[in-house]
């Protein structure tokens, strides 16, 4: 008998909820960690903070009003000291400016996570439908053709760098084909008003493909497996004694099975699905948070790349957290352990 | 199937793995040696023979500058590999040393927990990101940003390795007997953390290596003298549309192929190391 | 079957995007014009901040401007004149100047201008300004500290803004009297002008420009498809020309060169943290023997593909440059010679070395930019039969900056005004920006500078001007200090389509912001 169940008992909550706090405050636990390492990094750099404050503005400012600005920001304090003022800045909402962009980080990453979500939501759906598809067709008949061509696509799939598939369909598909824009979210010219849906459906063709291929693999597998193991189960020999076919055995009973585990492997991939929208937005010059990050990092933006961090670790917490919780309606064993 | 057939049908699942990782390992050194081999000449920029495509003598073509394809992405790779085995090799000492420092207490190990959970807890190219940053941007940085990167999912597996061996009867027992950690350690713990490790070591190289393309590809560590497979890649991106499609394509199946034969190489030694395995 | 779908649903819309491009050139006289120019402007439009540093700011105007001949011609100026101390600057404005919200122009706004981008620490030449000073509703006064004759660059540069329209958001959102204004921009992706109704000049045959800030490679792709009306491009993707398209190369005084540290190496460091001072560039025989050993003309051939000509000073074929200072190059046996008289004897992996030190020198370049990397490496590739050991990187321009003081540099420069050699070679400009990277001091060329700058008018300055890069004795070309090694002139070459007559064009300046728009007000469509 666990802690929890006990503690739930005492507090009347029910065991999920309890479960779901526990980890929300580790959640939160785990943001100031992710902060506080990513802080230790930045500071790391051999990168002055004052010029990597001013960006190219530093060229022009001289020594006195260096100071004023060092003074201002706390630059000359101890580290940890800067780290708290900074921390308390940002759960105020107030995440600095960025010296690249030269408005404030918070306006940058609203702006450039919402064209990446643009991006990873269809694709992450379509990976993982098409994903849960392969692993069904995979699982139905274990050891068939079908299966044996799966797993050496997912195989290869774990082996292919993402941003070379993404140049392959660049070449083929509009450079050589002209089928697909070249670059960009929007056709060019356009105010963002004057857009229409399907010229904007055009331009994510490439890069959800591109990221959607990527995804496909882990979820694939997984499902497999548990389709697979799902046909091994009694009742379904019973069922095929009855005369049911094998594909309306595979759909009814194993798919139901499999969604579930599906669904948390897709959450819990939430953060490879970030890394491959960094490259694949390189590649396509997509205006996403992967393309502000990068240069964040390669053009000394502290600001920038500290508050990216955060977004990112949220990001991907959030996607875990909810891994967790569907890997516990999985599992009714996991309840008891948490 | 009666026993002697399931028997025979192990021995031959072990052996055709054993065989492929054989295999892709002769591949793999023979491409390598290759590329060492090949004039240092092919490598330097060359007047006149500027953008070829793949062809007799330039069987991957040339870049902008005349420079052959093939010698560059086989050093590309060779960088890549070299690379990969550092960070590869840095991250299994980092979590090795980490499942052992959490095996000293339960405050330890909490803490052990929560840096894993917090380098998991970041996306890992935002991870390698800042930690090349942090180090300045050039080749070094880029190293250590993808050995930086990948021990936390082995220092997970080897903690939960470590508590199951403490908490087996035969090494209560040596407690009992008085025996230090060290003794722990060594005669108990290492033993049966080297496979684990051996394995843990052979599945994040190719991971480390198609970090360290992605890194270089979006502009760390940028440093002509020594080809890598993603600067290689990155520079074609600025010329696809003049048509020069095999700067693009031919590097990266170079590179996909590598990471194949190292799958091979690692399924092999699983079954090698782990008979069980095999039938996985 | 969800690929092949796919494919099908991608076609669509790209069809209807072919469509609805191709109907425009089937009607009347385009009106609009989708650009791909390098070089976007991160922080905005803000002349105040670096906006048209260079001139031609689009949105704003310039007290004066220059024409294709690039003679000096009246923008906002009607008048201007240098006082008899060479200290002060009497101007008066036209008076139908507006601001893009219908406000006039006056010298309040000039004078305000002025003010803001001294104290701001902007351009060099903008620290001698005292003070500037209204003296009616469209004069004012400029007053310097000291008698500073490229000071007058300033009025070909500095874009005029509202003195009442100025606030922190102003870079985002500018209002100016130039011919343009600003309709809407994404950073990172595309920027949209529309003529400005209140503009005093000719009017526009364009009404709205749209501005692609794709990078080089997408730019050209986007080309070959038909989608941009003028685009510029590296040589390497000069040789595809796109149907319906034609190309354009102009000459420029856009000039790469690599400048290398003057100081051996210290414990000093630059406010960045990096090093100051390089030991094997402080040799002088190493960066004779460097400027010397160069072949320009296979440099030009190899890495810009022939669009471009040999550089050997900062400012080629412009009237303060000296051609006396040159020495004959492509001369490695000469190079050869120098080195050994220095001491500088190969090695057993044929670098040469002295005193135990090797002649290995890093060349830091901006990465991204395929032009400067094959200068780069092709320089290290003509060095090393020399002996000499180039290690080229590309780094992020704050990377540079940090780096710069202790490698060799390749930079870009290339301007109009000779402020720019001042820039570049005077001690007083170490430390801003980019300018004086090597940390080049001489006091002969000091004196030259300061004899220029007290001239009474550019072309009483010339002479002295000259005389600093080389007065028989000493300079900063390559007969003197050999400061530089500079590499060559790029051609600027763009890809117009074939209805778009770009009028006469000048000799372009360095390429950051967008020279081909200087004479964007006489641009036309040809077609019916």
């Amino acid at each position: 008998m666990s802690v929890s169940a006990a503690g739930a008992a005492r507090l009347r909550l029910p065991p999920l909820l309890a479960f779901l706090l526990r980890r929300l405050l580790r959640l939160a636990l785990l943001l100031v960690c992710v902060a506080a390492l990513a802080f230790a990094l930045a500071r790391a750099a051999p990168v002055d903070p004052v010029e990597a404050f001013l960006g190219p503005a530093a060229a022009q400012v001289g020594p006195e009003q260096r100071a004023a600005i060092a003074a201002r920001w706390g630059f000359d304090q101890p580290a940890p000291v800067q780290f708290l003022h900074w921390l308390g800045q940002a759960l105020r909402g107030d995440l600095g400016e960025s010296s690249i962009f030269a408005a404030p980080v918070a306006q940058v990453i609203g702006e450039r996570f919402a064209a990446s979500l643009a991006l990873m939501l269809p694709a992450w759906i379509l990976g993982g439908a098409l994903g849960f598809g392969l692993g069904l067709a995979a699982g139905a008949r274990e050891g068939g053709w079908l299966d044996r061509v799966i797993r050496l696509y997912a195989y290869l799939l774990t082996a292919l760098p993402g941003f070379w598939l993404a140049m392959l369909l660049l070449i083929v598909f509009a450079v050589w084909l002209g089928w697909a824009p070249v670059c960009c979210a929007v056709p060019p010219g356009l105010l963002p008003d004057q857009v229409s849906l399907g010229q904007r459906l055009a331009h994510l063709v490439l890069p959800v493909a591109a990221l959607s291929v990527l995804g496909v693999g882990p979820v694939a597998l997984h499902t497999r497996a548990k389709v697979a193991e799902a046909m091994r189960a009694d009742f379904v020999l019973y069922a095929f004694a009855q005369g049911a076919g094998r594909a309306e055995v595979a759909l009814r009973h194993a798919a139901r099975h499999a969604a579930l585990p599906a669904l948390t492997i897709l959450f819990a991939g939430m953060g490879e699905l970030f890394g491959g929208s960094v490259v694949a937005e390189q590649v396509f010059a997509w205006p996403g948070l992967g393309r502000a990050a990068i240069e964040a990092g390669l053009r000394a933006d502290v600001p920038l790349l500290l508050g990216i961090a955060l977004a990112t670790a949220l990001f991907v917490g959030c996607g875990n957290l909810i891994a967790d919780l569907l890997a516990q309606a999985v599992d009714p064993r996991q309840r008891r352990r948490a | 199937m009666n026993a002697r057939a399931k028997i025979k049908a192990r021995v031959n699942a072990r052996g055709r793995l054993l065989l492929t990782g054989l295999t892709a390992a002769l591949l793999l050194g023979g491409a390598l040696l290759a590329g060492h081999g090949m004039d240092a000449a092919l490598l330097r920029p060359r007047f006149g023979l500027a953008a070829l495509p793949p062809g007799p003598g330039y069987p991957f073509g040339t870049d902008a500058l005349g420079r052959d394809l093939l010698a560059r992405s086989l050093r590309g790779l060779e960088t890549s590999l070299l690379v990969g085995l550092l960070a590869a090799t840095a991250s299994t000492l980092i979590a090795l040393l980490l499942a052992g420092l959490a095996m000293l207490g339960r405050a330890a190990d909490a803490i052990v927990g929560l840096a894993v959970e917090t380098c998991i807890g970041l996306p890992h190219l935002v991870l390698m990101i800042l930690v090349a940053f942090a180090l300045g941007g050039g080749v070094g940085a880029v190293v250590a940003a993808v050995a930086l990167t990948h021990w936390p999912v082995l220092t997970r597996i080897l903690r939960a390795e470590f508590q199951a061996v403490l908490t087996a009867d035969y090494v209560i027992h040596a407690r009992r007997f008085g025996h230090g950690p060290w003794f722990i350690l060594r005669r108990h713990l290492l033993p049966h953390a080297l496979p684990q490790l051996a394995v843990g070591f052979v599945l994040m190289l190719p991971h480390a290596i198609l970090h360290e393309a992605a890194l270089t590809f979006v502009g760390f560590g940028i440093a002509p003298a020594r080809p890598s497979i993603g600067g290689l890649l990155a520079e074609a991106l600025g010329s696809l549309s003049a048509g020069w499609w095999w700067l693009g394509v031919l590097p990266g199946a170079l590179l996909l192929a590598a990471v194949l034969c190292l799958d091979g190489i690692a399924s092999g030694l699983r079954a090698w190391l782990s008979p069980r395995v095999a039938e996985a | 079957m969800l690929p092949t779908l796919r494919r099908l649903a991608a076609l669509g819309p790209a069809l209807l995007l072919a469509l609805s491009l191709a109907a425009p050139a089937l009607a009347a006289p385009r009106s609009e014009l989708v650009l791909a120019l390098p070089g976007e402007p991160e922080r905005g439009y803000d002349p105040i901040q670096g906006w048209g540093e260079y001139g031609h700011p689009l949105f704003q105007s310039t007290l004066l401007r220059r024409d294709a001949d690039l003679a000096t011609q009246p923008d906002l100026a009607r008048s201007w004149h240098l006082s008899e101390d060479r200290l002060s600057w009497d101007i008066t404005l036209r008076e139908d100047a507006r601001f893009s919200d219908g406000r006039p122009l006056t010298a309040e706004d000039v004078v305000f201008t002025f003010n803001t981008a001294a104290r701001a620490g902007g351009a060099v030449d903008l620290s001698a300004l005292r003070e500037a000073s209204v003296t009616g509703p469209h004069s004012l006064r400029l007053t310097l500290k000291a008698p500073r004759i490229t000071f007058a660059e300033s009025f070909f540069t500095l874009g005029i803004v509202p003195a009442a329209g100025y606030g922190p958001d102003y870079a985002r959102h500018p209002i100016g009297s130039g011919p343009y204004r600003l309709v809407h921009w994404a950073p990172g992706q595309q920027m949209i002008a529309e003529t400005n109704p209140f503009y005093y000049g000719p009017k526009p045959a364009f009404t709205r420009l749209t501005f692609l800030f794709t990078g080089e490679a997408a730019s050209h792709a986007a080309a070959m498809a038909g989608q941009f009306d003028l685009l510029a491009v590296p040589p390497s993707l000069a040789r595809r020309v796109p149907e319906g398209m034609r190309r354009v190369v102009v000459r420029s005084v856009d000039n790469r060169g690599i400048v290398f540290p003057m100081r051996p190496a210290g414990e000093t460091r630059n406010p960045a943290g990096g090093p100051i001072g390089n030991d094997v560039t402080a040799d002088p025989a190493i960066r004779h023997a460097i400027n010397i050993a160069l072949d320009r003309r296979a440099l030009v051939d190899a890495a810009l593909l022939g669009f471009g000509t040999p550089a050997y000073g900062p400012a080629d074929g412009l009237p303060w440059s000296n051609p006396e200072s040159r020495l004959p190059d492509a001369d490695p046996e000469g190079a050869a010679r120098l080195l050994e008289a220095a001491g500088w004897r190969p090695g057993p992996d044929g670098i040469r070395a002295k005193e135990g030190r090797a002649a290995r020198i890093p060349l830091l370049y901006f990465a991204g930019d395929s032009t400067r990397q094959a200068l780069a490496l092709t320089v290290a590739e003509v060095l090393r039969p020399l002996g000499i050991a180039i290690e080229p990187e590309g780094r992020s321009r704050e990377d540079t900056r940090r780096l710069m003081a202790g490698s060799a540099v390749l930079f870009g420069w290339g301007s109009h005004n000779p402020a720019e050699v001042y820039n570049l070679y005077s001690a007083a400009s170490t430390g801003h920006g980019f300018f004086n990277a090597g940390h080049y001091a001489n006091p002969a060329v000091e004196a030259h500078f300061a004899a220029a700058q007290s001239a009474a008018s550019l072309a009483a300055s010339l002479p002295e001007w000259r005389a600093a890069e080389w007065d028989g004795r000493t300079g900063y070309g390559m007969k003197g200090d050999a400061a530089w090694a500079w590499l060559v002139n790029l051609d600027h070459i763009y890809l117009a389509n074939r209805c778009l007559d770009l009028g006469r064009t000048q000799i372009e300046p360095h390429g950051h912001g967008w020279p081909i728009t200087a004479g964007i007000l006489g641009w036309r469509w040809t077609c019916p």
